[in-house]
């Protein structure tokens, strides 16, 4: 890896030194190590460790699994975070190798734009995975999150979405004028026939919630305002490592947009929520983003 | 239309999405819509770029020029729209 890009705000400074020195080892050692890390640092700090095992124990296992349930999932976030840093992953052809895309049929034959619709509950660095297993896709994130995405090979890769520039710079932390100005984008590039990809939990203020075993997940509204405004169907999206396959699966469409709009969010929440809890109650040790922010205090 | 009109129109539309509750009492043409300011969020700001597409016709589409420095306050966003509608 060459130069010194900016640390992307979602790494500590430990994780992103961590992410670009392993990066020299070959693939997959540079996982491997980083996925040993995140389990050290969850034993070293106790009250990461509480919440993984308050998390733990309310999930299907119950407390007798909890210790396996928390030590794999903080695993399972280090190899994410190695993956979605690109370690040792020299080559958009490299990474190919390493994703499955189920559900990809959903996509054919649309007539118009359709809006990818993924959750913050399992592997990180999808929209890249999708892009590489040769989904044209534009995607409505922030700064991208891996060194390597600089770098030659992934040229072709960063182009894809070079108009949608702004988007480097709308995370979170960015001022609404921003993240409204990309909106706005994103709705040109859906009636314009493109596909877009946007986090459920990263554009808008809430629209609801979904509760689950040790937490919830929170759906913000971005993606519906853009929904309503195009008429664009939306495909939810949930992904998983398996073995050393990230496995990405689209599935079928959100029933179609209705005039009330609130009937329409409910109708939306109603095949969502079930879809996260079935994620979860077959992946648990995947969603390290759950186990993340479990309050303490929930037993 | 003049220029005074268009900046009128815009404030409007962006009084009419923050709503009397979020609408600063000193309120005017460089007031920030976001923070500091009207408090509108990425989805607010998207209504008012749309209401004003629908009520100047003018269409931003994606060249640039609609950035976060052009939709900062009503008055930058009035200047982009009569860059776009000659008004």
């Amino acid at each position: 890896m060459t130069g010194g890009p900016a640390r992307p705000e979602i790494y500590s400074r430990r994780a992103w030194l961590a992410t670009r020195a392993l990066d020299v080892l070959p693939w997959p050692w540079g996982e491997r190590a980083l996925s040993a890390l995140f389990v050290a640092a969850a034993l070293a700090r106790p009250t990461r460790l509480r919440r993984a095992l308050a998390w733990a124990g309310q999930q299907s296992g119950g407390a007798k699994g909890r210790w396996r349930l928390a030590l794999s999932c903080s695993a399972e976030h280090g190899r994410s975070v190695a993956r979605q840093a690109l370690v040792g992953i020299r080559t958009p052809e490299d990474l190919r190798r390493l994703v499955a895309v189920e559900g990809a049929e959903h996509l054919e034959g649309r007539t118009g734009g359709a809006i990818l619709l993924g959750f913050h509950t399992g592997p990180l660095g999808v929209p890249v995975a999708l892009r590489a297993a040769g989904v044209h896709l534009t995607w409505m994130g922030g700064p991208r999150d891996a060194a390597r995405w600089s770098a030659e090979a992934w040229r072709a890769q960063r182009e894809i979405d070079a108009s949608l520039e702004m988007a480097r710079g709308a995370a979170l932390s960015q001022p609404a004028e921003s993240r409204g100005a990309l909106l706005y984008q994103a709705r040109r590039f859906l009636l314009d026939g493109g596909v877009v990809y946007v986090a459920a939990g990263g554009w808008g203020r809430e629209a609801f919630v979904v509760q689950l075993p040790g937490g919830a997940a929170r759906v913000r509204s971005g993606w519906f305002i853009l929904r309503r405004g195009c008429g664009v169907p939306v495909l939810p999206v949930l992904a998983r490592l398996s073995g050393q396959t990230l496995v990405i699966t689209i599935h079928p469409p959100l029933p179609p947009p209705v005039p009330d709009a609130a009937a329409d969010l409910e109708a939306c929440r109603a095949r969502i929520a079930p879809l996260l809890e079935d994620y979860l109650r077959r992946f648990p040790q995947q969603c390290f983003a759950l186990m993340r922010r479990a309050s303490l205090g929930r037993r | 239309m003049s220029a005074d009109a268009v900046l009128d129109r815009v404030l409007a539309i962006v009084a009419s999405v923050a709503g009397p509750e979020r609408t600063p009492e000193t309120a005017g043409p460089d007031t920030l819509l976001g923070d500091d300011g009207y408090w509108l969020d990425s989805v607010d700001v998207l209504e008012v770029i749309l209401a004003c597409e629908q009520e100047f016709g003018a269409v931003f589409a994606t060249d640039g020029a609609l950035t976060p420095e052009t939709v900062a306050t009503p008055r930058r966003l009035a200047d982009l729209i009569r860059s776009k509608t000659g008004a």
